[in-house]
């Protein structure tokens, strides 16, 4: 097996924003994340590398020199970084990645979902997604050295889910078990029955988790809600589908949503039961004792509430993002969401 | 409706004898090539236009086809005998000054990777392939081929008249369906193209151009109401075997009265041509829907491009309407239409991955792909060119997954 | 994190903290318990949306929530 590895000037040893003009140079056998690469039992015969400017700017120049380089080696495999959330860095390992491909040489890259790079591979390579700093290089190289070994080894790789890569936005035919008539009967009265599930997700924005609390009893946790939950006779105006605004009031000092004083104007489920109590879709009265008990640090002052009912997914992001916004900016840690 | 479906498996019937006594008296026909091939020989077939199983109904075999071939009778009741595991493959080359809108190959490969691509590749295939008399342009040349080969079928299927049958079905199905308390009630919103000629679903032989959606029996389908005349891309393609052996509208069949209430079949047209013909037909399909009472739909797609869009638009006006949905469709490397509201989706396969090469020693329809390369080292081939590899009524078991 | 009936749907457009809820019109209650019992379960359930905010978790990671 015969892996070769690139990397920019800076894993690869030369120096930092200082030497990022150098041009593409070669070591032989494995350097910096090299190293941790054959430690997990992927042998790299040769590294090389270029300054993150340089390529940048000489785009063409140093393309072709790395490509001579593949073209003279035939390895079985290349691995590009990780790069992590670096731009430059990202870019250069993503057009790499996908040259090598394109010329028969399988490629996998680790790098920040968000990073340029993903983008610049163009689905022709696979791409381990990785934390955006070098904090996540020892999460990062088992799974690239174990994709690197196997594509190496000519072996075809599972989807993306099954094997930890970034969907190339490629979609690969496979047999079902089952004809599409008796899966469509399946999906409807799933659906039917409240399980919705699809064969073709329409491509949302996927964000990794974010960190867990530390503990929930030193942070302010915020109730937000998409169940259309407004105070009686829905004085702003919410409207009961396709909302188009998001609302925020105060809930200082309340001990519980009261019926009578809270309902939902939500249009698209019956809301006969959550009127009789309205905690049960805000749970102010149970937040509040876990509050008092000191398992929550605090509630924030004012919950959040919009209607989910066939809202489009570009308006609701919207929402959440301003939401996120303010919520962030009053010192809010996390958020209980409920949803209908 | 009642509708008894005599089964006559093409093993037991002289099918050779009949095959040669096939006459075909066309002037817009100049000749017609005809072979019969078998699951498993190295044969490729090209320029396939449709398949057909062989139908006739046997105590009035005028009526065979109705509407597209035979006299006008409502398909879908009394006796139908059918020469189970047999179709006969409808073959031509549009001249090519008139090249339809698209490139429109055809393939069936009887063995090789590609025959896992089609249900024609696993039948015996009488094989007709069209030359057009001088001088006949291609929508006369179409209908020509169009009525011969059905005609074909009924005659091949003449043979079974007067013996025994191996096997019938006793079908019965009337509109609104029988289910017991409590569970829901589907329907089957089935798309049917209307394009413009070379690019027409028939219903009693008549294209579905103005069609607003309307409730057909599913015996009627299964029965040789609807017929092909679209030749859009292959794999995408509903042949008119693939109506009379719908395994969507045999699954809902099955399944009436007990999983659920079958509540009807809508046929829609696909291709409706401005925007507000497209939100109209979407919100009479899911006015039709509803007053059958249906809790959720099946919305089926027939060909690609913009009838994606009317199968899109449907699901939103089902669901707006309160009615839930799933719908069926092919990728083109991807969606080629998608609305938030279609959140239960049966991807039918990747039409563009492609199939390995295979080299066949005999090619049946046309030497010559569309594209101009030999039929039988044409290197690899697009699922998209297999006939109803990709059907978007869900014959097939494939499906596309994320890589 | 998010507390839904539909998880499904949750994860699918990418919530990565999900408690399935009690009911698509109740996520956080049961009309047939008791006032105290409802209560007793709701807190249930925000004491396991606190847990999950402090676990470190993969992508669309589903819990199910009390009952």
């Amino acid at each position: 097996m015969k892996v070769v590895h690139y990397l920019n000037q800076f894993f690869a040893g030369k120096g930092a924003e200082e030497l990022a003009g150098l041009p593409p140079f070669r070591i032989e056998g494995a350097v910096g994340p090299g190293k941790g690469l054959e430690q997990l039992g992927l042998p790299i015969a040769l590294t090389i590398a270029c300054g993150d400017d340089y390529f940048g700017e000489h785009e063409d120049l140093a393309l072709a020199e790395l490509l001579r380089w593949l073209d003279e080696e035939r390895p079985d495999a290349l691995v590009c970084g990780p790069s992590f959330g670096s731009g430059r860095y990202g870019y250069a390992c993503g057009i790499l990645a996908r040259e090598a491909t394109n010329r028969g040489i399988p490629a996998v890259c680790g790098m920040d979902p968000e990073s340029p790079g993903v983008i610049a591979t163009e689905g022709a390579a696979y791409i381990v997604p990785t934390s955006t700093n070098v904090a996540g290089m020892r999460d990062a190289l088992p799974s690239i050295a174990s994709l690197a070994a196997r594509l190496a080894a000519g072996e075809e790789l599972a989807g993306p889910e099954e094997e930890g890569y970034l969907p190339r936005g490629l979609r690969r035919n496979e047999r079902a078990g089952a004809v599409g008539a008796a899966r469509a009967i399946d999906l409807l009265l799933a659906k039917l029955g409240g399980d919705t599930r699809t064969e073709v997700a329409a491509r949302f924005d996927h964000v990794p988790p974010p960190p867990p609390l530390r503990a929930a009893g030193e942070a302010t946790l915020a109730l937000v809600t998409e169940a259309g939950c407004v105070p009686q006779g829905n004085p702003d105006g919410l409207p009961t589908i396709r909302a188009a605004a998001w609302l925020r009031y105060p809930i200082a000092g309340e001990h519980l949503l009261r019926e009578g004083e809270y309902e939902s104007v939500h249009g698209g489920f019956d809301v006969t039961a959550a009127n009789r109590d309205p905690n049960r879709f805000v749970p102010l009265d149970a937040a509040r004792l876990l509050e008092e008990e000191g398992r929550i640090g605090r509630l924030h002052d004012v919950f959040y509430t919009t209607t989910g009912n066939g809202t489009p997914v570009a308006v609701s992001t919207k929402f959440g993002q301003e939401i996120a916004e303010e919520l962030r900016d009053a010192g809010v840690e996390a958020v209980i969401l409920s949803g209908t | 409706m009642r509708l008894e479906l005599a089964s006559y498996p093409v093993g037991t019937l002289d099918l050779e004898n009949a095959v040669a006594r096939l006459e075909f008296r066309d002037p817009r026909i100049a000749s017609v090539d005809v072979a019969v091939v078998e699951p498993g020989e190295s044969v490729r077939l090209t320029h396939v236009l449709d398949a057909v199983e062989p139908h006739v109904k046997p105590d009035d075999p005028a009526s065979t086809f109705p509407g597209a071939l035979g006299t006008l009778h409502p398909a879908g009741s009394g006796r139908t005998n059918r020469i189970a595991g047999a179709a006969v493959i409808a073959c031509a080359d549009f001249p090519a000054e008139e090249r339809p809108l698209h490139e429109q190959e055809s393939l069936i490969d009887m063995a090789g990777p590609g025959a896992a691509y089609s249900r024609l590749s696993a039948t015996t295939n009488v094989v007709l392939t069209f030359q057009p008399a001088d001088g006949v342009g291609n929508e006369d040349f179409e209908a020509a081929v169009r009525e011969t080969k059905l005609r074909a079928a009924r005659d091949l299927a003449s043979l079974t008249i007067g013996k025994e049958p191996e096997a019938v079905e006793e079908l019965d199905y009337t509109l609104g369906g029988t289910g017991r308390e409590g569970v829901p009630a589907v329907a089957l919103l089935l798309q049917l193209s209307s394009l413009g000629p070379l690019y027409e679903i028939y219903l009693y032989g008549t294209t579905l151009d103005g069609f607003q959606p309307a409730p057909v029996n599913p015996l009627e389908l299964l029965d040789g109401a609807l017929t092909g005349g679209e030749y859009h891309w292959a794999g995408l393609r509903n042949s008119t075997y693939s109506f009379q052996n719908s395994a969507l509208v045999r699954e809902l069949l099955a399944g009436n009265g007990e999983r659920f209430r079958f509540a009807g079949l809508v046929a829609c047209r696909g291709y409706n041509q401005s925007a507000k013909d497209k939100e109209r037909a979407a919100m009479l399909a899911a006015k039709v829907a509803g007053e059958l009472g249906a809790d959720g739909v099946i919305v089926t797609t027939d060909a690609g491009g913009n009838s994606h869009t009317d199968t899109m638009l449907t699901v939103r006006a089902c669901e707006r309407a309160g009615i839930r949905t799933v719908a069926m469709v092919a990728e083109m490397g991807g969606l080629t239409d998608h609305v938030p509201e279609a959140d239960a989706i049966v991807s039918v396969g990747n039409a563009e991955e492609l199939v390995p090469e295979w080299r066949p020693e005999r090619v049946l329809g046309g030497d010559v792909l569309l594209d101009g390369r030999r039929a039988a080292e044409a290197g690899p081939v697009p699922v998209r060119n297999y006939l109803g590899a990709v059907c978007q009524m869900g014959d097939m078991d494939l499906r596309a997954v994320a890589a | 994190m998010f507390v839904t009936a539909l998880p499904t749907i949750a994860t699918m457009i990418g919530a990565n903290r999900v408690i399935r809820g009690v009911a698509i019109t109740n996520p956080f209650g049961d009309p047939e318990r008791s006032p105290a019992g409802e209560l007793a379960l709701r807190r249930a359930i925000v004491e396991q949306a606190l847990e999950l905010l402090e676990t470190e978790v993969e992508p669309g990671t589903v819990w199910e929530g009390a009952q």
